[in-house]
């Protein structure tokens, strides 16, 4: 396997907060790890850095190979949308869209036909168990079928890595369960790389890697 | 910019949309509204001389007639000799000048209002040949007919080829007319050729004993102008009939109008943009307040791999869609208003210097006026200088919210709660 990612001293701080200390990193691709934590240890600002939408202190993170902290704002941008599944606890789905209104939402901006548009969104949401949900709205959804689709949408530009901030969290046992088993289905299946960021033991238990997070500092950061 | 997203954006959050929407479609709606019935107004000036085909009348004051006996001229109408018509003729922006000879007669019994007039011009009191009743109007050759006021005619029992004596000289009937309907500026009971007046008021004492009346003169003139320069072409003509001149225009119309008028005409610019500021004001805040209702969503924009300029793209192009759909519906409402206003009928006074009635006689003294429908409609100019300031502004306050986007920070507001 390749190394799909790796940080290097990354250091974070809000003000005189040190948030992430000097945290190292390397992960494989098609790897599928867990960063653990309690609430307040830096678990999910370490995701916010390893998909640029922080930008470290200090330190520094690449990606195959490539170093991303030279990338502007707009490159960042165009990087993540063609390398990286963003998964939210709280979905973050866009209320005024359909179910696959939402999973196509990043490829908007990209030149991409409206039918083909739809038609990856309509396979990723087969994918995921939504192929009779298309035309819902968000809030026609429950929480399980909201993850789903936030799911889905994170595949929607073939990423290599997906990065998830607590995807359980807001979801009963059944659905919770249900999303680990498309996290491994992905992993095992089509290679992508994933890193759950949780609290919940249960989950960093279907990882085949997991790391700790103490107050800013990462336990166990090599694969 | 993508369409369905913008489209259900402005779809499934109403509130926010239809608050943006109503308040440019009321602003550009006050704007055009009031444009329309200043509009109107400033066309109503104009009626009362449009109906015959000229911009401007000119007279000029002169002595009061010594008896009232026969021909004489009313004291406005002073004659105006043939070189001071050759040289209005050469003031720019004239484009045709109609002569008429107006008097009065005052018989033993009988009080006529005469009006000699050239039938081959096509500005002046010729345009009544559109308003033939009965008969014909005079044409060019002929001499010692006339053509008489319907209602006058009724009143006292004329008939298409009966004759009508003036000064003691006999006139055929031709025709009748309908006066009233090209309005209340060339008014006379009967209408007869120029020369014939001319000559008759060459003969008559009571007008040679106070004027210099030579053969070739009229006493009143209707004047076709540039419209771009009427009032400049009635300064002019009003230098070359002296300080006795008496010069009709639109702007002699409004001043009669009255003060209504006056405020609307001067301030509605400035009433409507007013309004349509504040209409802005209420898109800004709409549009604000939908940035703050969506910070997650841009966040997630961001954090999904749009770049700035596509985040961009989409506020700006939802700024303008509200605003440029506000505009057309506001003019679309600005239509209706006008329509309403249309059907209003107003009043214009006719300045007494072209009342065709001496006041002495009954009913003399009688305010007259033009009432017409009020011609309130929306000019391309405004409506498509109101439509464009309204995108212009969807604009620059979708370059503004987006210029505020930049600084939302996707990983804080994508954080969980």
């Amino acid at each position: 396997m390749n190394e799909l990612l790796k940080c290097v001293d990354l250091h974070k701080s809000f003000g005189r907060v040190d948030v992430v200390r000097g945290v190292n990193l390397s992960l494989q691709t098609g790897s599928f790890s867990s960063i653990m934590g309690r609430s307040g240890s830096g678990k999910t600002t370490l995701l916010h850095l390893l998909s640029a939408l922080e930008a470290p202190t200090s330190g520094s993170i690449s990606f195959e190979g490539r170093e991303i902290g030279s990338l502007n704002e707009d490159q960042l941008a165009m990087w993540r949308r063609e390398h990286i599944g963003l998964v939210f606890q709280a979905f973050h789905l866009i209320p005024t869209l359909s179910a696959l209104e939402n999973v196509a939402f990043p490829l908007y901006p990209v030149r991409v036909s409206a039918e083909e548009r739809s038609e990856r969104a309509r396979a990723r949401l087969e994918q995921v168990g939504l192929g009779h949900r298309l035309e819902h709205r968000p809030s026609r959804l429950s929480g399980g079928e909201q993850q789903r689709v936030a799911i889905a949408r994170a595949l929607i530009n073939h990423p290599t890595l997906i990065l998830a901030d607590e995807p359980t969290g807001n979801l009963d046992k059944k659905s919770g369960e249900d999303i680990l088993d498309i996290f491994g289905r992905l992993n095992r299946e089509e290679g992508v790389a994933v890193i759950v960021v949780t609290h919940d033991s249960e989950v960093a238990a279907v990882a085949q890697h997991s790391f700790t997070m103490v107050d800013g500092t990462l336990e166990d950061g090599n694969v | 910019m993508n369409i369905s997203y913008l489209g259900a954006e402005l779809f499934h959050r109403p509130r926010r949309s239809l608050a943006a929407l109503l308040s440019m479609t009321i602003g550009v709606a006050l704007l055009l509204s009031l444009q329309a019935y200043s509009n109107g107004y400033r066309l109503a000036a104009r009626a009362p001389l449009a109906e015959i085909g000229s911009d401007i009348a000119a007279q000029r004051q002169g002595k009061v007639p010594q008896a009232f006996e026969g021909i004489l001229f009313p004291h406005s109408t002073a004659p105006i000799h043939s070189d001071e018509i050759s040289s209005i003729r050469r003031i720019p922006g004239v484009e045709d000048v109609g002569e008429s000879v107006f008097f009065w007669d005052f018989e033993k019994n009988s009080f006529l209002v005469v009006l000699g007039l050239d039938p081959s011009s096509k500005t002046g009191p010729a345009r009544l040949a559109s308003a033939v009743l009965q008969g014909r109007f005079l044409r060019t050759g002929d001499h010692d007919v006339a053509v008489a006021d319907a209602t006058y005619a009724r009143s006292n029992n004329l008939a298409v080829g009966s004759t009508v004596s003036i000064a003691g000289g006999l006139f055929k009937i031709v025709g009748f007319v309908d006066t009233s309907r090209i309005g209340q500026v060339a008014n006379a009971n009967l209408y007869i050729m120029v020369d014939d007046a001319r000559a008759m008021a060459n003969a008559a004492k009571n007008v040679m004993a106070v004027h210099d009346f030579r053969p070739s003169d009229a006493n009143i003139i209707f004047i076709k102008a540039n419209q771009a320069k009427v009032e400049s072409v009635a300064k002019a003509v009003g230098s070359v009939l002296g300080s006795q001149a008496l010069i009709s225009s639109a702007n002699s119309f409004s001043e009669v109008i009255g003060q209504a008028y006056g405020l609307v005409d001067r301030f509605s610019w400035l009433v409507g943009l007013a309004g349509f500021l504040v209409a802005v004001v209420g898109l800004v805040r709409s549009i604000s307040s939908a940035l703050r209702e969506r910070r997650r969503d841009i966040g997630l924009m961001r954090a999904v791999g749009w770049s700035r300029g596509n985040v961009a793209s989409q506020l700006t192009s939802e700024a303008i869609s509200l605003a440029a759909a506000g505009a057309i519906a506001g003019l679309g409402l600005a239509v209706l208003v006008s329509r309403a206003l249309s059907a209003m009928r107003v009043s214009i006074p006719i300045p007494w210097e072209l009342s065709p009635t001496p006041h002495f006689l009954p009913g003399g003294a009688v305010p007259m006026a033009v009432t017409i429908f009020l011609p309130a409609r929306i000019e391309l100019l405004p409506a498509a200088l109101s439509i464009g300031l309204s995108v212009l502004c969807g604009l620059v306050v979708g370059l503004w919210v987006s210029q505020r986007a930049t600084h939302i920070r996707p990983a804080e507001v994508l954080r969980s709660e």
